[in-house]
């Protein structure tokens, strides 16, 4: 039984312009020690998903409208209020994408990490305040002793996300929800805080959810990718099944918008075109209309269906264009028609 | 071709030793001083009109102090710096406001930077207003709508309010924000750090595009060097408080001399599975020193694989020009020896 097993996971906002659906349908599974990344554009409802698994969506306006999330043999989406405080910040902990969400400005960061250990566990104060810069020094805080007394604004930005880390682990989760953990830090850092990560995957089995839009991240540190767009599922499988063999045209493109892999010089290639307005129904696929595939048929039509590729590997099988064809080609074949007037050097 | 401190009346922004301090005052019983916090620690820099210049460097180093020194919103402790002719360190506070239309951040936090009880058409209105008063209603939602499409939103999210957005969503109203006053010089804190790729790219063709068209220049924090990399002219390179490398883009990222650079070039993530379970990192040791008891003598050697002699211990290796427009604090442990890790 994996540790955690998402079922068509939905979660729409009813707002004053619309019911905005930012997670339609998801499913995934997550084994101990495993790490799921999520990527996928900006809006495409990767925080919500997380969230959603917390429980924290603020209702209204929010609304998990349908689903399972069965964590240890539970269902995370009909536990009561108590059973949840239980769970979240012991057994799940999240490292949330805003990290001034989750400190407090006005309360030293030792009261903060001794306060979230002891409302789990028994454990008197002066052990806790070694574990906390026992902590902090994990996570690589100089002079964790004496800083451990500091207030959130006296750190770096960097810094803060660390000591969100340090007190997301305190309490030796089973499962690690990191929302762009390491979204405000440096490389050496970062590859650091993913180091610290997946030490504790290997010595406590810790499962951990990554959502990053760093796909360099993610070939470094994830078993399993799932490809959001527009709240859906268009691709999972595989780190390497993603990276070496993409399906989806989405999947491609966002392979091609990464800068180290182009020419200085160069505009950098992205995907035309805006996200898709999930507060109004989407019909058929969500990217057709930025999909740089020859279109076939309509694009009216039921919403595509998951289908295996190869063990492991899924994809929405859009049947309204013609994704045969390496995305090379076709981009090579867009620029000699669009033949757009590149602005030279003045 | 550039001195490293360049003409103040001529050049578009002059750093001359730039120093900026945090005080942590002092205990209450004793009075004893809790130390000094060295952010920034004598910078000196020129930037020209028109260029991007990346700035890089570990989590703690000073970036984000400097860029509010530059801003005027932390005051220098000690160094100059100019805009245009004029001494920003030297203007008063009530007079740097009407100057600040002039230059304008975009921070590292788009959640704190943007008023959670303003909708997205107040903020812009607001800060297109500071250059054109004048502007009203239809003509000011226009602008709004226009600006909204520069960054690559939808003009009907005008009426909502930050919290409705998305991460990216929020830093793109952030950045249309620095826009709107039309200003000539641009601090952008890691304005690309919360977007995925794909807005990510199109945010700094944006950026790069607007230099180029409007004649604006940048500076541009973050520590995804690939971004940097592809954005910049020229990148400096800052560790505990001070700039230790800087020259062409290309130089330093292909090129880097400075074994702290090495570092952080082989620590750049690549999306690639295969080549990230064979890669080959330098691994620095430890962490950076405490930047209240920075170390003396050339700021590395606590950390670097090559042991120091007692002089470089002692003595702090100036910046010099090894190659032209490639300058690196000249310490001979750092720099040209054959670094494997
Ligand atoms: N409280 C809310 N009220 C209304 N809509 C919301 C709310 N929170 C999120 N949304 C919408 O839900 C969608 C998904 O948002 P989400 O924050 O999950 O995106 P994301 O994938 O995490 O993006 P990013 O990479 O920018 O963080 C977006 O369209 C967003 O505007
Ligand atoms: N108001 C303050 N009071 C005391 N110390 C401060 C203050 N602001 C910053 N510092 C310290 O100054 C140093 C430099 O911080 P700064 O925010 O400039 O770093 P940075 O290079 O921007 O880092 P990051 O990449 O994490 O954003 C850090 O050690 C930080 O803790
Ligand atoms: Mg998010
Ligand atoms: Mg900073």
């Amino acid at each position: 039984m994996p540790l955690l097993d998402v079922d068509d996971l939905t979660t729409y906002f009813h707002t004053r312009d619309g019911v905005v659906r930012a997670v339609d349908g998801v499913s995934f599974n997550l084994e101990r020690g495993e790490t799921l990344g999520i990527v996928g554009e900006s809006g495409s409802g990767k925080s919500v998903t997380c969230y959603s698994l917390m429980r924290l969506i603020p209702e209204p306006p929010g609304r998990i409208e349908r689903g399972t999330a069965m964590f240890d043999g539970r269902d995370l989406l009909q536990m009561s209020p108590k059973e949840l405080r239980k769970v979240r910040g012991d057994k799940i902990s999240m490292i949330f994408q805003d990290p001034m969400t989750s400190l407090n400005p006005y309360l030293r960061i030792s009261t903060q990490l001794i306060e979230a250990l002891q409302m789990h566990r028994d454990i008197d104060s002066k052990a806790a305040l070694n574990k906390a810069i026992e902590a902090l020094e994990e996570v690589g805080i100089p002079g964790a002793s004496k800083r451990v007394f500091s207030y959130p604004h006296e750190f770096s930005g960097g810094m803060r996300q660390r000591v969100m880390i340090a007190m997301a682990l305190i309490t030796e989760p089973d499962l690690l929800i990191a929302d762009e953990p390491t979204t405000a830090l440096d490389v050496t850092v970062q590859a650091q805080i993913m180091e610290i990560i997946k030490q504790r995957q290997n010595d406590l089995g810790t499962a951990v959810i990554l959502v990053t839009h760093d796909l360099g991240v993610v070939a470094g540190s994830c078993d399993k990718v799932l490809v959001m767009y527009g709240g859906r599922e268009m691709e999972s499988g595989s780190a390497d099944q993603i990276f070496y063999r993409p399906r989806h045209p989405y999947t491609r493109a966002l392979q091609k918008t990464i800068p180290s892999l182009q020419e200085k010089g160069q505009e950098l290639f992205t995907i035309p075109g805006l996200p898709p307005d999930v507060s109004k129904p989407i019909h058929g696929c969500a990217f057709h209309p930025r999909c740089p595939y020859p279109k076939i048929g309509s694009p009216e039509g039921e919403r595509p269906q998951l289908e295996d590729i190869e063990p492991g590997h899924c994809w929405a099988a859009c049947g309204f264009c013609d994704s045969s064809a390496p995305i090379e080609t076709v981009l090579a074949k867009a620029d000699d028609h669009v033949a757009e007037p590149v602005d030279g050097d003045a | 071709m550039n001195a490293l401190i360049g003409n103040p009346q001529e050049d578009f922004l002059v750093l001359d030793e730039v120093k900026t301090h945090f005080d942590m005052g002092t205990t209450l019983l004793t009075r004893e001083s809790k130390g000094v916090v060295k952010a920034v620690d004598g910078v000196s820099l020129t930037i020209n009109k028109g260029e991007i210049l990346g700035l890089v460097g570990e989590s703690g180093c000073g970036k984000s102090t400097l860029s509010r020194t530059i801003m005027q919103l932390l005051r220098p402790t000690s160094g100059h710096i100019w805009l245009k002719g004029r001494e920003l360190s030297a203007i008063s506070d009530a007079d740097i406001r009407s100057e600040r239309i002039n230059f304008q951040m975009i921070f590292q936090d788009p959640y704190a930077s943007l008023n959670p009880r303003m909708t997205v058409l107040d903020t812009l209105g607001e800060a297109v207003r500071t250059r054109h008063p004048e502007l009203k209603g239809d003509a000011l939602r226009g602008r709004v709508a226009e600006l909204l499409r520069t960054v690559g939103m939808n003009p009907f999210q005008m009426k909502r309010y930050p919290h409705e957005f998305s991460g990216g969503q929020r830093q793109r109203v952030a950045i249309a924000r620095a826009l709107a006053p039309e200003p000539e010089l641009i601090i952008a804190d890691e304005p690309v750090s919360a977007l995925d790729v794909s807005i990510q790219s199109q945010i700094l063709n944006l950026l790069k595009r607007l230099t180029r068209e409007l004649g604006l220049t940048m500076i541009f924090i973050s520590h995804d060097l690939s971004v940097v990399r592809y954005i910049s002219d020229r990148i400096a390179v800052m560790y505990l408080g001070k700039i230790i490398e800087l020259g062409d883009a290309e130089a330093i990222v292909d090129h880097p001399l400075h074994i702290y650079t090495k570092a952080l070039m082989s620590a750049i993530p690549e999306p690639d599975p295969n080549a990230e379970r064979n890669r080959h990192r330098i691994v620095l040791e430890g962490d950076p020193p405490s930047p209240m008891s920075p170390p003396d003598g050339c700021k590395f050697w606590p950390r670097s694989p090559v042991e120091h002699s007692e002089e470089l211990k002692t003595v702090e290796p100036p910046l010099v020009e090894m190659q032209p427009g490639h300058w690196v604090s000249n310490c001979p442990f750092c720099v040209g020896t054959d670094h494997q890790a």
